[in-house]
């Protein structure tokens, strides 16, 4: 009976994580289109009039004739359901995956109710229906009654609820449990007021920590006048209100596109090549006996206490004319993505941690394989690394944040070769370097610069929201920083 | 289905076959050496990838760089020189104008902005974390979702809240920050921009500083005080122990070495500071029209190596091995002490 209606949830479960991902794919094709519509408004034949962005369309869409608010407000809708429901589709998939039928809890089913609702309020009806037809399901597994069960049970917990305060009001005490219910009663407010005075300290710091956050997604999405001419900018903003053709602007006008295909470029080869490396330096050196292992090894960790910068200088010359000839030979020869993954390839600090990783695995497995006649290519790619996978995923997501956010060195090489080393600009770089001031004058256009900061933070909360379990886990436990 | 199943089976061991009839053959003519590699010739394959970048980028630079401190008039574009000199790069670092010594009383210097940063934002940013963690070690509900925005400038981007920083910063309008102050009736300030004045810019550079440096230290430690024994607090609650004794003397001991050990490093990575001025301050590391910089010393390096003057690389490398030195001092005291581990 129990395994029958386990497999019941869990079917039911597979089906709305189904339809969630059906929903997901349509906000994106949704918010694909109407992103794709919005107009940018032309000074003339080839320039965009960047100072005035805001202006007033009426687009065809599918959806009939639709004003300029109305289409931001849709976009505005569009990008709020993206952002709850992609990570919620990733928890639900990797939860029902997973679930044991102990898992299967009151709370359990309260938290499918809790999601149906929020189903509802990105209108996914289907997901919603079946969440709470799932989350009786649930209850009936883990307290065995269903639907009307729950209904004929609220009156008695009702009763229990309000039973209790009547029973408080007790009958004359002497003095000494007077006493100790005075103390208790002291005790509590104590308590209570310490209680509420580390959630508002915690409140405090956490709005510390969010401000910059929010008043970059708010600015993003506001029009020039109120972002930077506005001696009393709003702080609220509302959907319709929400300039999303900035985006545009800076996706397009301000090659905002260029740079991040790059940056993906490099980040996709130098997470490659360092995934790689790392897997075989580290098992060499957690598994293999060689001379002169310990050594090799105390000499890379020590190399981790250098300061980048002492390496940046000559990996400059190296990868320059005289060197690798990979920057600053002219247009014809300059491999700049050469320059920005290679020397990215491999990473002590990853290696150290992948190989503690390596390490406590039992030696007897490996062992068991070599009299199995389990060469060390197969047992590495068949036993360390499905059983490390969790390590090299991590590594994985900080090693694309890394790059994601790298800085220092590619500014470095794009500076040479002035023009056209800005087609390789990266995201950090070009938010850093690329001119931002309103054609024609000195003023900056902050509305299109902060879009441009929101464009690059966006993506990494995404990723950390998804991930998040793996990326604080991984730098918990390596005690480093990436 | 099956046949294609067969055919690629008997293909392997074709290949196999082949191989094992090579082996043998080898084997056979005292040439087995080829086949039956070494254990350390394993070695070397698995460790060559990592081993050459490394080798490149990493050992060699640090070589170079000696190399490159003793050169004079160095000059990358041809590889020429002047002349050698013992230190006379180091001379030259340490005595340019507004490394050490500020070059007038309104200036600053390099050196001071370093341990300006080095000495108000660690101390600062540890107090507030180890507050932090202790508050979140206290509460169950919620505590998920605080951890999860203490966490979130961990994964950031340096830069881009740099940006934000100095535009919430504005004094002219749209700030943010001179807008929340006008609530209170305080008059609008010049963070950031022309005519800010030292300590208001360097305010802005250690406030982001913190904020920068909070998510990893909260982490830390929350994780240690979550190690501690739970033994301790309930010895001393049955004593009846007021909370602030608690956190003195079980709590800071207890975690002492976690404490010792993110002093270090974060004060070495408060040394390193660089990305935080060029976001917030732009290229020339100070706000417009003003007498003072707020470069710090890696801001120093990275002007050696975009100004390609010949002789300006010796310098960068000069500069740079004076931090290394700096580091390494910090980090032979953090061995020495956590050796004695004197936490209680």
């Amino acid at each position: 009976m129990k395994n029958q209606l386990f497999a019941k949830t869990n079917r039911l479960e597979w089906i709305t994580v189904g339809i969630d991902l059906l929903f997901v794919i349509l906000y994106i094709v949704g918010f694909l289109y109407f992103f794709g519509i919005v107009e940018l408004p032309m000074l003339n034949d080839t320039t965009i009039d960047l100072a005035n962005l805001d202006q007033n369309y009426v687009y065809q869409t599918f959806l009939g004739e639709l004003e300029s608010p109305q289409l931001n407000g849709i976009i505005s809708l569009l990008v709020i359901f993206m952002t709850v429901s992609v990570p919620l589709l990733v928890i639900h998939f990797k939860k029902v995956k997973n679930i044991i039928i102990y898992e299967v809890s009151p709370g359990f089913a309260a938290t499918k109710f809790f999601y149906g609702v929020i189903n509802l309020l990105s209108l996914n009806p289907f997901s919603a229906a079946l969440r709470f037809y799932n989350t009786f399901v649930a209850l009936q597994l883990a307290k065995g009654y269903g639907f009307k069960g729950f209904l004929k049970s609220i009156g008695p917990w009702l009763k229990k609820v309000t039973a209790k305060k009547v029973q408080e009001e007790d009958n004359e005490d002497d003095e000494d449990t007077l006493l100790l219910k005075k103390n208790i009663r002291r005790q509590t407010a104590v308590h209570a007021t310490r209680m509420t005075l580390t959630y508002f300290f915690l409140i405090v710091m956490a709005v510390f920590i969010i401000i910059p956050f929010y008043w970059m997604i708010v600015t993003s999405l506001k029009d020039f006048y109120d972002s930077t001419v506005n001696p009393n900018p709003s702080i609220f903003i509302g959907l319709q209100d929400m300039q999303w053709v900035n985006y545009k602007a800076v996706l397009q006008e301000l090659n905002f596109g260029v740079y991040i295909k790059n940056t993906l470029i490099v980040a996709f080869f130098s997470t490659i090549g360092t995934i790689i490396t790392t897997i075989f330096a580290s098992y060499a050196f957690a598994k293999l006996e060689f001379k002169g292992r310990e050594t090799i090894f105390s000499i890379m960790i020590m190399t981790m206490m250098i300061p980048g910068e002492l390496y940046i200088i000559t990996n400059f010359i190296t990868v320059s004319k005289n060197g690798f000839g990979w920057i600053g030979g002219g247009a014809v020869t300059d491999t700049y993505f050469l320059a920005m993954i290679v020397p990215f390839m491999t990473s002590i600090s990853y290696i150290f941690f992948l190989r503690q990783n390596f390490k406590q695995i039992p030696e007897s497995l490996y062992k068991a394989a070599r009299v199995d006649g389990c060469s060390d290519f197969k047992y590495l790619t068949r036993v360390m690394i499905p059983i490390a996978s969790p390590t090299i995923f991590t590594i994985t997501i900080l090693n694309v944040i890394g790059s994601w956010n790298a800085f220092i060195w590619p500014r470095l090489i794009t500076a040479v070769g002035g023009t056209e080393g800005q087609n390789y600009w990266l995201i950090s770089v070009a938010l850093r370097d690329a001119n931002f001031n309103l054609p024609g004058g000195d003023r900056i256009m902050y509305n299109l610069q902060i879009a441009a900061s929101a464009l690059v933070t966006v993506p990494l909360i995404l990723v950390f929201f998804t991930f998040r379990k793996y990326i604080m886990n991984g730098i918990g436990r390596s005690g480093t920083k990436g | 289905m099956n046949k294609l199943k067969n055919a690629l089976w008997s293909a392997r061991n074709a290949v196999k076959g082949f191989f094992g009839r090579i082996r043998d053959f080898l084997v056979d003519h005292k040439l087995g050496f080829l086949v039956n590699w070494p254990r350390w010739f394993k070695a070397v394959v698995y460790l060559s990838p990592a081993m050459i970048l490394l080798g490149i980028f990493t050992f060699y630079p640090i070589v170079n760089a000696f190399r490159l401190v003793v050169y004079e008039g160095y000059n990358s574009a041809d590889g020429s020189i002047t002349g050698y000199t013992l230190f006379g790069n180091f001379i030259n670092v340490i005595t340019e104008d507004n490394f050490i010594i500020p070059s007038s009383h309104t200036q600053s210097s390099v050196m001071i902005n370093t341990l300006v940063i080095v000495f108000v934002s660690v101390p600062l940013s540890m107090i507030i974390a180890l507050l932090i963690a202790t508050a979140l070690n206290s509460i169950k509900p919620l505590k998920g979702f605080f951890q999860t925005v203490y966490f979130l400038p961990y994964v950031t981007n340096a830069i881009t809240i740099g940006l934000v920083f100095a535009y919430m910063f504005r004094s002219g309008s749209a700030g943010l920050v001179n807008k929340m102050l006008g609530v209170f009736g305080v008059d609008p300030v010049i963070w950031v921009e022309r005519g800010a004045t030292y300590w208001k810019a360097m305010f802005v550079l250690i406030l982001y500083g913190i904020w920068a440096a909070l998510a990893f230290k909260i982490m830390v430690f929350l994780t240690s005080i979550q190690g501690i024994d739970k033994q301790y607090y309930q010895a001393a609650a049955i004593d009846g122990t007021p909370k602030s004794r608690i956190f003195s003397k079980i709590t800071v001991p207890l975690i002492s070495p976690m404490i010792f050990y993110i002093l270090i490093t974060s004060v070495i990575g408060a040394f390193k500071t660089y990305n935080s001025v060029i976001a917030i301050f732009g290229n020339t590391g100070t706000p417009a029209g003003a007498t003072y910089t707020l470069k710090t010393i890696v801001f120093y390096i990275y002007d050696y190596l975009n100004n390609a003057t010949p002789g300006n690389l010796s310098l960068a490398a000069a500069s740079s091995i004076v931090l290394f030195a700096i580091i390494l001092l910090l980090t032979l005291v953090q061995m020495q002490v956590g050796k004695k581990r004197v936490h209680y």
